[in-house]
């Protein structure tokens, strides 16, 4: 019987019900808690909504380095326009935007350096998460800035039948995300692109815009985080966001989302977003110091990996040896 | 001069999954000799030469070396008796020197450190043994290919091979390079170095061989003495007269002139030079066949026309219509096209049937707003795998895991989707088994016979005497001969791609 079980169908709830199984046997009271359910879902919706762009990148076979400091400069920016215009609810929307507009020509000027000096994702956006961290600095004197606004904390505090505003927003995002990726043309693109982009120009498929699209669309997510963060803790600073950029990466990668691309689907990562949430508030309530976190969650994507690559084996070795070829 | 025989193959056969690629094949090279190995693209000379060097096993058969009977099952095997491969794509290490590439792997030392002293001098004592043109502390990244290819000959010699083996080895070279490689080879000969040089050049064999062997559909079709290799007779022996007197390699050609012209290719000239100033015409419901030698630009052409590359100069006009190539631009404009390397240009492995099917056909897929509908992707699908009996016909199957003859189905079956004017295939049926082929040539002539017209560029002569209504032959970048409305043989095709003049029957 066992031989005939599906474990690749059934392993995401599987593992999803063994972990929160594990954090209720170990911390009965803490985990179980009404409060702790909203943290955990606090934390699962920045990370669901981050990943819900950043998968585009990753699906190209692209990746995102400047995740978290890119996060950083648009919670620096939303908090910093809304203060500097008043404090108005209007500011809010104006700092929103701002933000917005911040994340998502990040994300083009990405694309645009990727596509044009065909340098390798990772090392343009190593480089520009230090440009943005050092922009989130400058912009704050490297000091902390608040707003405590009603209007900008209700962003991240507001409740509807009991579940927090982010929440909400992760569910629409997803949403999109996957209506794009499932149901558009542009989605099979990105598909295609990923899959072999070689094949994909020669099927008359713009390769290089589709591909700046995705970075603009990764970007803006972030910043959507961003925004999210800063209201939820009612300030910003170049430190906002820190590990959030593993964080969206593990999430992907634990959903199935291949970092060589042509793989991976929006149901998949929002559930890697779920399970790190947990992970993240499960390393909270067993106490264990934020070094040591960063430990265990280092481990938990090379098992993922190992995990996925087993059960992909023979094609993800071919697809290295292409992307080996093509970068040779 | 040769000597007595060092490598001798004998009653070699091998097939895969049942299909024979080698039968009965003898193959022997003596101690110093040049001894080339020759064949149509798919008479089994890889094969052969995968087996002597331990990549595959054979399935009966003996090998001897210097008269005793041996077992090669890996590379290292035949490294170790001295036989090195030296592989068109090169293995040297950029920024390492000349010396140490070499030695890379097996460096002299002095206690825990390399004694590079100790290396250079080795390296420097061989390069003035054979004489060649390279210094041992050079960086290999300021070499051009050809002396790259000399490191990995200098690899070879270090490990004291008596044999080296070299295929297609001037495929990349300049003339210049090439000239230098000869020498060395000679040079190699005279010092008692056994060859095996395999190479579609037919003028390069004449000048360095020894002997000749040639195969034929996985047999010995011959194994000439240099005083027996004649042009004419070696195309003839690769062929095969048997062969020739048949339907299949004698045929003539129908082409109809006075039918409507669709494309007019007008001086179409390469910014690299690797074609300058093509100029043809295809008619409605005409089959081109592009014949000539691997590396004469008949891919670059096509991928011109068709947009994927961009040429320097030139016209393109589409039934009176002048075109600013671009592959989608193309494919509005009603061109299909199969480029020549399917697993790495053709199709994307992850995806379905349904979804590479519909790749280039989403201006014909119903779309309601902006969601593509399902039902209409996958009717279309249905229609492919009918259409072309692509099999699995399973639409959900992931293209990767198919078949090669299969996955040529579904690069192909997404044209059939569209009205097309012009299809473009290149290398249509390379790996793929006959009964695929056949189903393919009928796809082809199908669609000549609705209007559409036709480029087959393929270097399989058979294939190409097989689906053509006239033939043009490129030969290192220019058109050097047309074939219309007469008799062709497989031997005429293949002098005017490698530029022998025939003699008058």
């Amino acid at each position: 019987m066992m031989k005939n079980f599906n474990w690749s169908k059934y392993s995401k709830p599987i593992i999803l019900a063994a972990f929160i199984i594990v954090l209720s046997i170990l911390r009965p009271k803490a985990f179980l808690s009404l409060d702790n359910f909203s943290n955990v879902l606090w934390s699962v919706a920045v990370i669901g909504i981050m990943v819900s762009g950043s998968i585009f990148v990753f699906l190209i076979g692209g990746i995102d380095l400047s995740i978290a400091t890119l996060c950083a400069f648009s919670a620096v920016v939303v908090v910093s326009v809304t203060h500097m215009l008043g404090d108005t609810p209007g500011a809010v929307i104006a700092g929103v935007l701002a933000a917005l507009i911040v994340g998502a020509l990040a994300g083009a000027v990405h694309g645009v350096v990727i596509t044009t000096f065909k340098i390798p994702a990772f090392l343009v956006t190593f480089a520009t998460q230090s440009i943005f961290l050092g922009l989130a600095m400058v912009f704050t004197n490297n000091k902390i800035v608040s707003c405590t606004v009603p209007a900008f904390t209700a962003i991240g505090a507001f409740k509807i039948l009991g579940f927090p505003l982010p929440v909400y927003f992760m569910a629409i995002i997803a949403l999109i995300s996957w209506y794009v990726l499932r149901k558009t043309v542009y989605g099979r693109y990105v598909y295609a692109v990923g899959g072999n982009a070689t094949a994909a120009e020669i099927s008359g498929i713009n390769v290089r815009l589709s591909s700046i699209v995705c970075y603009m669309l990764s970007g803006l997510t972030t910043a959507m985080g961003g925004i999210v963060l800063a209201s939820m803790t009612q300030q910003a600073s170049s430190s906002t966001g820190a590990g959030y950029t593993n964080d969206v990466i593990t999430a992907a990668v634990i959903g199935g989302v291949s970092l060589l691309g042509g793989e991976g689907t929006v149901p998949g990562a929002i559930f890697g977003a779920v399970l790190m949430g947990l992970l993240n508030n499960g390393l909270n309530l067993m106490s264990v110091p934020s070094t040591h976190a960063g430990l265990v969650k280092g481990l938990v994507i090379v098992v993922a990996v190992a995990f996925d690559a087993m059960q992909h084996a023979d094609q993800s070795r071919k697809k290295v040896k292409k992307v080996k070829k093509a970068s040779a | 001069m040769a000597g007595n025989t060092l490598i001798e193959a004998k009653g070699i056969y091998k097939s895969f999954s049942g299909v024979p690629v080698l039968q009965d094949v003898h193959f022997e090279v003596k101690a110093g000799e040049v001894h080339a190995l020759m064949g149509e693209n798919g008479a089994g000379k890889s094969t052969l030469i995968k087996i002597i060097t331990g990549v595959y096993t054979k399935d009966d058969g003996q090998i001897f070396w210097e008269g005793n009977p041996v077992e090669i099952n890996s590379y290292q095997d035949c490294q170790k008796l001295g036989v090195a491969c030296i592989y068109q794509e090169l293995s040297v290490i950029p920024p390492l020197t000349v010396a140490q590439n070499v030695y890379l792997g097996r460096e002299p030392r002095k206690g825990v450190f390399i004694d590079y002293a100790k290396m250079n001098q080795m390296t420097q004592e061989l390069i003035d043994k054979y004489q060649f043109p390279l210094k041992p502390t050079t960086v290999v990244d300021n070499l051009g290919i050809g002396q790259r290819q000399l490191i990995e000959i200098l690899k070879g010699l270090s490990q004291n091979s008596k044999l080296l083996i070299m295929d297609e080895p001037t495929a990349s070279l300049s003339g210049k390079e090439a000239e230098m490689l000869f020498k060395i080879i000679q040079k190699l000969r005279s010092e008692g170095v056994s060859i095996i040089y395999i190479s579609h050049r037919l003028e390069e064999v004449y000048m360095l061989s020894d002997r000749l062997t040639i195969l034929r559909d996985g047999k010995n079709a011959a194994i000439l003495e240099k005083e027996d290799i004649i042009p004419a007779k070696v195309i003839e022996t690769m062929i095969g007269k048997v062969v020739d007197e048949s339907a299949g390699s004698r045929k003539m050609l129908h082409s109809d002139d006075n039918a409507e012209v669709r494309l007019d290719v007008r001086g179409l000239t390469d910014k690299t030079d690797r074609y300058r100033n093509i100029s043809f015409q295809v008619h409605r419901g005409e089959i081109l066949g592009l014949g000539g030698l691997i590396g004469a630009g008949r891919t670059e052409v096509v991928r011109a026309i068709y947009g994927v590359d961009k040429a320097a100069s030139g016209e393109v006009w589409l039934d009176g219509k002048k075109l600013n190539p671009s592959p989608k631009s193309s494919i509005l404009e009603g061109i299909g096209f199969v480029p020549e390397d399917r697993r790495n240009q053709g199709f994307i492995p992850l995806l379905s049937t349904t979804k590479n099917v519909a790749l280039t056909n989403y201006d014909i897929v119903k779309i309601n707003g902006t969601s593509i509908s399902d039902a209409d992707e996958l009717a279309m699908s249905k229609r492919a795998i009918q259409a072309i009996d692509i099999r699995p016909s399973n639409p959900d199957k992931q293209v990767g895991v198919m078949s090669g003859g299969n996955q040529q189905k579904v690069v192909l079956g997404k044209w059939l989707m569209r009205d097309l004017k012009l299809l473009i295939v290149d290398e249509p049926t390379a790996g793929i088994d006959v009964g695929a082929k056949d189903e393919i040539y009928s796809i082809l002539e199908d669609l000549a016979k609705k209007g559409v017209a036709v480029i087959v560029v393929t270097s399989d002569l058979q294939e190409l005497l097989r689906v053509s209504h006239r033939i043009i032959v490129m030969r290192k970048g220019d058109i050097v001969k047309e074939f219309k409305n007469v008799e062709v043989t497989q031997s005429k095709v293949l002098s005017a791609g490698q530029g022998v003049e025939e003699e008058a029957e």
